[in-house]
């Protein structure tokens, strides 16, 4: 005997369908925020990843501590180095943290090909490339920020008069916030040009110091050769000189360099290309993981 | 040294991204090179500098401390670091080809690349910059030489040792033996960049003073110390391939 | 002759034992390593590629231990799990440079060979980077044979590979093995070591399980009953027959899928009941249609194995 087979149905065994409140993609980028900016610091994964970020964070909080002791100590009048000085000479540092946290913010999404697991969600590219850069952003301003902060409490602690301190604290913090913003845009789009995450920090960590050498010996020829305008302008080819005079005319600190650009012209040179840079830089990470998901 | 393991670094060495990177080194010297060129045609004062002591300083600054380390550094670690990464030394090593040979013959890969990109821009800016094929280049391409060899054994030998050779090396180069360097001159004679100083006074001669190069060590200790490090780390490689543990994810 | 013997092997990472006291004697023929994820599999067999010092116990190859002997590979052939090789070197460019790190009198004529066994001449030309997960399979494959061993270790080789690929392969290992090498394969997947291996070593949690021929380690698991299917002219009275043997521990009658009736037979003793069945039949003139043993597959001994 023989029963006709029913047409194909779905048995309910018990699964039930998520009929929750979902959390929207606001929260997606939050989340992805965070974890970019938590992972560059070691911070939710494995110990060995904190030894880096953390040990170039300790680098730059130790001198921020022992500049403010050493004010204290002598009974300076001034910080032994001014807060704008403070995040130009740690370029190192602030250099190493980049070139070994940017492959660890995008290098990874793209050599395991996941990019496109990101995607399947209710995130888009820019919501995605926002996220990275954001994170990334904030984690360079925590890394100068704090020391930053630290120094300004020892300058207090030290007694100096606050009335002299806190805007120039106030100066350097917005130029490290750009500073964050520039910085983290060129690690970035240079970290998301190979998979491979050792050949990625070396590329990020070449061509800053390329950059950085690139512009001290420019300034120097030009510092040679008379022309005082000429070499302001070569601080345009440093992200870090960039941010330095983007600081001294917009912002009315006191630059770091000998010949630092001056006047409104160059000033607005300066913001301008620093804006481009940070609008560049965005672009080309919305190129490249357009490539991605392929 | 082994001709098949030398043509599969070169071809794993000089990706797409890598040789950019590598481009972008010497690109950087000779533009330098470049505009102090033109600069010198405008002023006479500064062609007189340029003759004196202004090229030996570019082709130190940026020849010596910028340049050499890190391209040692991408080819040093680029000739083997990724394949120990993968995994994919594994093809190498489970054939009967000698450790140290592989590793002798990765590190003269690496040195030829960083002659093609770097000794031999270095020799061109020096030509450039001091206007004859002269002792200013001809020092320097020593230096330069020395300085490469010595940086890729020494990285070739980081990058078996673990897989964070690249930020390790970058510490060394660039907080070990220049920041540290400049605050405490002990750690000048454990700098490789001093040791090719040494190189380039001493082939200079007499006109080192006046052209404004010193090195923080002598010449013999300079050159004893490149050949113990370069040897040393070179031997050190080996012995590790060796030992070196594959397992199915790490 | 090539024999590769582990005595007594343990390797452990930090905390974590991997490998908990194994010992093998792998012979000519091929052998199927197998057990779940995570068991240890792929830290034996680099162990036995002496890429990986046992932490206890020895690994040796026909007798020579084989630390620090690049030798050992003119005999061994390795095929690795992970994918990724040097990509931006051809298919036939990179088996040529294998033959000629083997140091091989006629690099070109091996290399030939084994691309031509693993059918990839047609894409030889093409860049490895271009390649779909089991034409890179094969071509490990090709790198691993290019050289003739007679000890081939390959390392869930038929990952990634479709039904014709996979046929393919396990033609190609038992040829090998017909041929006198000793072969080793890892897999997690029942059916294709079922149908390639002649002997399997079973390894769950870092510890050796079981080995030998799988339907031999079904009659040695004698906690748990064989369980036989019987068709015959009378269910009822068979099933009575049955159940008054000491062998037996149950007996059902069942109606199975297609409407025939048939005995379930569970059996403790499993050479008492095989002696006793033929007595019965005719004694009671029974005759018996289909006498089928329900569980001696891979996947029950496994199961049981992996359960304990």
């Amino acid at each position: 005997m023989s029963e006709t087979t029913p047409a194909g149905a779905i048995h309910d065994i018990g699964y039930r369908r998520y009929e929750g409140p979902r959390l929207g993609a606001s929260y997606i980028r939050r989340s992805l925020f965070l974890e970019t900016l938590r992972g560059s610091f070691g911070l939710g994964r494995s110990a060995r990843s904190k030894i880096m970020p953390n040990l170039m964070f300790g680098v730059l909080v130790l001198l921020a501590v022992v500049l403010g002791l050493v004010a204290g100590y002598f009974g300076m009048s001034e910080l032994p180095m001014g807060y704008e000085e403070f995040v130009f000479s740690m370029q190192v540092p602030i250099t190493i943290f980049l070139a070994s946290q940017a492959p660890v913010a995008v290098s990874r999404d793209l050599r395991f090909k996941i990019a496109p697991l990101y995607f399947s969600r209710p995130l888009s590219r820019p919501q995605y490339v926002q996220a990275r850069y954001a994170g990334m952003a904030a984690a360079l301003f925590v890394l100068t920020a704090v020391p930053l902060t630290l120094l300004l409490a020892g300058a207090l602690l030290a007694e100096l008069p606050w009335r002299e301190q806190l805007p120039d604290y106030v100066r350097s913090i917005a130029g490290a916030a750009v500073a964050a913003l520039v910085l983290a845009g060129v690690g970035l789009v240079i970290a998301a040009m190979t998979p491979r995450r050792g050949l990625g920090v070396a590329a990020v960590a070449g061509t800053l110091l390329v950059l950085s050498g690139l512009q001290g010996t420019v300034r120097a020829l030009a510092e040679e050769f008379g022309d005082a305008a000429f070499a302001g302008y070569a601080g345009l080819i440093s992200p870090f000189s960039l941010v330095d005079g983007v600081m001294a005319v917009p912002l009315g600190a006191e630059s770091v360099m000998a010949t630092p650009p001056e006047g409104f012209v160059m000033g607005a040179v300066f913001c301008a290309v620093a804006a481009l840079l940070v609008v560049g830089c965005y672009g080309s990470l919305l190129l490249r993981y357009r490539k991605a998901l392929r | 040294m082994n001709a098949t393991v030398a043509l599969l670094t070169r071809r794993s060495l000089l990706g797409r991204t890598r040789t950019l990177v590598l481009l972008l080194l010497p690109m950087a010297l000779l533009g330098l090179c470049a505009l102090a060129q033109v600069l010198a045609a405008l002023d006479d004062e500064f062609a007189r500098e340029l003759d004196g002591a202004l090229a030996p300083d570019l082709l130190e600054a940026f020849g010596i401390a910028v340049l050499m380390p890190l391209l040692g550094l991408v080819t040093g670690t680029g000739s083997i670091g990724p394949e120990i990464d993968e995994g994919s030394i594994v093809y190498l090593l489970a054939k009967p080809v000698n450790r140290y040979s592989i590793v002798v013959t990765k590190l003269a890969v690496a040195i030829a690349v960083v002659v093609v990109f770097g000794v031999v821009p270095v020799a061109v800016a020096g030509v450039v910059l001091t206007g004859e094929v002269g002792s200013v280049a001809g020092a320097f391409a020593v230096g330069a030489l020395a300085a490469g060899v010595a940086y890729s054994a020494l990285f070739l030998m980081l990058a078996v040792v673990t897989r964070n050779a690249v930020v390790i090396g970058l510490i060394y180069a660039l907080i070990w033996e220049t920041l540290v360097g400049g605050l405490v001159p002990g750690a000048q004679a454990l700098s490789v960049q001093q040791w090719s100083l040494a190189v380039v006074e001493r082939v200079l001669g007499d006109s080192a003073v006046r052209l404004g190069v010193e090195s923080a060590v002598g010449f013999t200790t300079g050159l004893v110390l490149l050949l113990v490090t370069t040897l040393g780390a070179t031997a050190y490689a080996g012995w590790r391939l060796q030992r070196l543990r594959l397992n199915a994810e790490t | 002759m090539s024999t590769l013997e582990l005595e007594q092997v343990s390797r452990w990472f930090g905390n974590v034992v991997a490998v908990n006291d194994v010992t093998m004697h792998l012979g000519p023929g091929v052998t199927g390593l197998l057990g779940p994820n995570g068991a240890g599999k792929s830290t034996l067999i680099n162990m036995m590629a002496g890429f990986l010092p046992p932490s206890a116990g020895t690994v040796t190859l026909d007798g020579r231990p084989l630390q620090h002997d690049p030798e050992i590979y003119r005999d061994l052939g390795l095929v690795p799990e992970r994918e990724e090789m040097y990509d931006a070197v051809s298919g036939w460019d990179f088996v040529l440079a294998n033959a000629r790190l083997h140091k091989l009198p006629d690099p070109k004529t091996a290399a030939r060979r084994a691309i031509d066994t693993v059918e990839m001449a047609e894409a030889e030309d093409r860049d490895i980077r271009t390649y779909s997960k089991g034409m890179k399979q094969r071509i490990k494959m090709a790198t691993a044979i290019v050289h003739d061993p007679t000890v081939l270790l390959l390392d869930e080789p038929f990952n990634g590979m479709d039904p014709r690929q996979r046929l393919h392969l396990m033609d190609l290992l038992h040829r090998l093995g017909d041929e006198g090498r000793t072969i080793l394969f890892s897999s997690h997947i029942l059916e294709e070591v079922e149908q390639v291996a002649g002997r399997i070593e079973v390894v769950v949690a870092g510890r050796h399980a079981a080995s030998g021929d799988f339907r031999e380690i079904r009659r040695l698991m004698t906690q748990r009953p064989h369980q036989y299917t019987i068709r015959s002219s009378n269910d009822r009275a068979l099933a009575a027959a049955v159940i008054g043997e000491a062998g037996t521990s149950g007996v059902e009658l069942v109606t199975d899928a297609s409407g025939d009736e048939i005995v379930q037979v569970q059996a403790t003793d499993f050479s008492a009941f095989v002696h006793a069945l033929p007595r019965l039949a005719s004694r009671h003139g029974i005759r018996l249609l289909e006498v089928r043993p329900a569980d001696e597959s891979l996947e029950s001994v496994f199961s049981y194995l992996v359960a304990r």
